[in-house]
């Protein structure tokens, strides 16, 4: 089985410079978990609240590595057929009502039960081929010619059923399907799962698994991400919008506000012409960055406190994590 | 380097840290990737290896400042130990049992007087190491380790030299200096096992502590180790819960349905191929538990409630009643409360002296009867001690008739039943099963087999 892992980087420095090239700003401990994921070949398991880059990280590494990004999105009640493969059972109906004739013709001549069924065997498992089979996500990412990135997504929502039969697959990068043997990889793709942690995963893929927490970024950090990822932002403007997210973040939330969130916001705020943050404006556009009625009133209630924290520590961006 | 990332290892199970073997190959796999030099890249190198969660990401941070904490020696000199270097000489000057007494080949007492920090942090480690320092568990054994490393330190030579120092009376104040500096030295060696006995010890002294609670009496638990208890019972219920669960996934599925099975494949000229499977039906034990909470055993009546509570959905449709001398449902405070939280609440509602076990069996025969089939088992917890009351054996009978069964939990021994005012032996031969019960280990096998007899007969 050859390996994407031979693609390596250099250092990690080189592979954060790569990753920013395609617009992920990666902080030192995500680059630091990716380079020994990489060099140590193995998955990944990323777990971090909702928004903050899980599967953008999977998709920047597709992009650099330029391979398809294969996703599987995990839900409770998912199994094999839908995560593997299904025969296409309709296929195979509408094909056997099709040749009726020509299994008819085929089968001319011969005499008795015996001779029947041998000829048929003369012809293979012709409705249990590849042509029948429905590929889902694993089995596409184990058939790529060039490797890809497999991003199994919010593995937590999966039953622990499908966790133990994910096992396999993420040890050996191979699966058997009864009528058709077992399928190797043919390049050992790039995994990465990632979880919300709405339930334990079990201690055998933990163990198979590095294992990376990625947390809300700290200002400087964001206003990096904010300056890639929304070109055309004023720097005073990404200086205090950033100030007054982390601000907002500090307070007691149903649900904070994410770095998409914040992206979202800086792209509105840009959208309006806006140099700095007025308190209009930021009431007007909370419930871009907020998603609770709760916590938009709690927000309004203490804006002008906010909106004036966020300034002194736009002006003073050391203290701005404090 | 190697023995240094095992220390590590080991502080990190002394630190309730699981660590597998596959995740400490990974570990030095990943520290031979980034090398020793960038502390920050190596924290979150080895970070991402060992620790699996987000919750054992913060102890093994917390671990990993106490452990690359370095050996302080501040007050000896004003330079700091360079860190790397100290690891480096670790490795190399542990390699004979003599490595200890000459790195650098220079005597304790050269050192102590120069003054050199950094070296004489690598003495104290190597011999740290030589003593097996990492072994301690106790803080008894603190002297023990102090007095072994200074000892393989270069103690001996060092007295000699103070004595000698002492009979030339040329240098009384090198003398002086000397007695000084030991004194120093004494300190540091002392904190430095203090430390490590921190590191170390706090995990295995911990489990010894928690196995000693599991067999204790749970009338005998005092308050202060409440807390620990509850995290013990939780840990336990969720193991039941864990294993009761995969058995009972595996039956759900039953016998082919057959009729089903044909009505739905006739669209296809009656070839099968679709087949349908009748489905168990699961059956979670319906549980009605009835504790006294009297003086003598609410201790008891505390750690079961906890306990079933805490199996969560395992036992479906949980009913719980607290006594003394009368009947009182107390399974909505379980509802709106924490389990903890109830737990208090319902020892400080429901409290009162004079057990009355006669009144309460006609309270359960007028109230809760009728609810009791052959689905329903009734788990009561009590000494029986009725302060020489009316028996009311016969409610017992009518339970044992109705329910499916009847358990009976007595906290006390079996030869103590039936002795004083104990109507035990009354009440026993309606019982299903009438156990000992007292302490976190009969509570746990208890539950273990209500649960499994449930299984088992779905």
């Amino acid at each position: 089985m050859k390996t994407l892992y031979q693609h390596h980087f250099d250092s990690i420095d080189g592979l954060a410079q790569r990753l920013a090239a395609v617009d992920y700003i990666a902080s030192r401990e995500i680059a630091t978990s990716v380079y020994l994921g990489f060099n140590l070949e193995k998955p990944i398991l990323v777990e971090g609240p909702a928004g903050v880059g899980k599967t953008e990280l999977a998709k920047g590494m597709a992009e650099i590595l330029d391979v398809p990004l294969i996703r599987m999105q995990c839900y409770e009640g998912l199994d094999e057929s839908k995560a593997l493969y299904e025969w296409k059972y309709g296929k195979q109906l509408l094909y056997t009502q099709l040749l009726k004739d020509k299994l008819g013709e085929m089968m001319q001549g011969a005499v008795g039960l015996a001779a029947s069924i041998e000829r048929l065997h003369a012809h293979d498992d012709l409705f249990f081929s590849e042509h029948f089979l429905e590929p889902r996500p694993l089995y596409q990412a184990l058939h790529q010619e060039r490797g890809c990135v497999l991003l199994v997504d919010e593995v937590d929502k999966s039953d622990p059923e499908f966790e133990a039969f994910l096992l396999e697959v993420l040890s050996d990068f191979q699966v058997s399907v009864p009528e058709l043997g077992t399928i190797k990889a043919k390049v050992k793709p790039i995994v990465f799962l990632t979880s919300n942690n709405t339930r334990e995963m079990s201690d055998a893929l933990k163990r198979r698994c590095l294992h990376l927490h990625i947390p809300f970024p700290e200002a400087k950090l964001e206003r990096r991400i904010l300056e890639r990822r929304v070109p055309g932002l004023s720097a005073t403007l990404n200086r205090e919008l950033v100030a007054f997210i982390q601000a907002v973040r500090q307070m007691d939330l149903k649900k904070q506000p994410s770095v998409s969130e914040t992206i979202d916001w800086a792209k509105t705020l840009l959208l309006l012409h806006a140099e700095h943050l007025s308190l209009d404006m930021v009431k007007g556009t909370l419930n871009v960055f907020l998603k609770f009625e709760q916590d938009i009133a709690s927000a309004t209630e203490q804006l002008p406190a906010l909106l004036q924290q966020a300034r002194k520590d736009a002006e003073s961006p050391r203290a701005s994590h404090a | 380097m190697q023995a240094t990332l095992e220390d590590f290892f080991k502080a990190l199970r002394g630190s309730d840290l699981k660590i597998s073997l596959n995740a400490q190959i990974d570990a030095a796999r990943a520290v031979e990737l980034v090398g020793w030099s960038d502390r920050t890249l190596l924290k979150s190198a080895l970070g991402t290896t060992l620790a699996k969660t987000t919750a054992d990401r913060a102890l093994y941070d917390e671990a990993f400042d106490r452990f690359f904490r370095f050996s302080s020696f501040e007050n000896m000199a004003a330079q700091d130990p360079p860190d790397q270097d100290q690891d480096k000489q670790t490795a190399t000057g542990s390699g004979g049992p003599g490595g200890c007494q000459g790195s650098g080949g220079q005597a304790l007492s050269q050192l102590l007087m120069s003054g050199d920090s950094a070296a004489l942090a690598k003495r104290m480690q190597e011999a740290a190491r030589e003593v097996g320092l990492t072994d301690i568990w106790f803080f008894t054994q603190k002297g023990f380790y102090t007095q072994k490393i200074q000892q393989a330190m270069g103690l001996e030579l060092l007295d000699r030299e103070i004595s000698d120092a002492k009979r030339q009376t040329l240098a009384p104040e090198r003398a002086k200096a000397l007695e000084l500096a030991r004194k120093k030295l004494f300190v540091e060696v002392r904190n430095f096992v203090e430390r490590k006995l921190a590191l170390f010890g706090t995990a295995p002294t911990r489990q010894l502590h928690d196995d000693f609670l599991q067999s204790q009496k749970l009338s005998n638990i005092e308050k202060r180790d409440f807390a620990r208890m509850h995290v013990i019972v939780s840990k336990i219920a969720k193991r039941l819960a864990e294993r009761h669960s995969r058995r009972k996934k595996k039956r759900v599925r039953g016998q082919l349905d057959f009729r089903k099975t044909l009505r739905k494949n006739a669209a296809y000229d009656g070839v099968m191929f679709e087949t349908f499977w009748r489905s168990k039906v699961v059956d979670r034990p319906r549980v009605v538990a009835i504790c006294d909470v009297s003086g003598s055993v609410r201790q008891y009546a505390r750690f079961l409630l906890l306990f079933l509570h805490s199996l969560g959905e395992q036992v479906s449709d949980l009913r719980s009643f607290a006594f003394t001398n009368h009947l009182v449902e107390v399974s909505d405070t379980f509802e709106s409360l924490p389990v903890e939280q109830a737990v208090d609440k319902v020892m400080q509602a429901v409290g009162g002296s004079g057990t009355d076990y006669g009144q309460t069996l006609l309270d359960i025969e007028a109230q809760l009867l009728d609810d009791i089939d052959r689905r329903t088992t009734v788990l009561i917890l009590g000494d029986a001690r009725n302060n020489r009351g009316q028996a009311h054996a016969e409610v017992m009978q009518l339970l044992y008739q109705r329910a499916r069964r009847v358990i009976w939990l007595n906290p006390e021994p079996v030869s103590f039943w039936g002795l004083g005012d104990s109507e035990m032996k009354r009440y026993a031969p309606y019982c299903h099963i009438a156990r000992e019960c007292n302490s976190l280990a009969h509570l746990e096998s208890t539950l273990d087999a209500l649960l499994r007899t449930h299984s088992a007969s779905a």
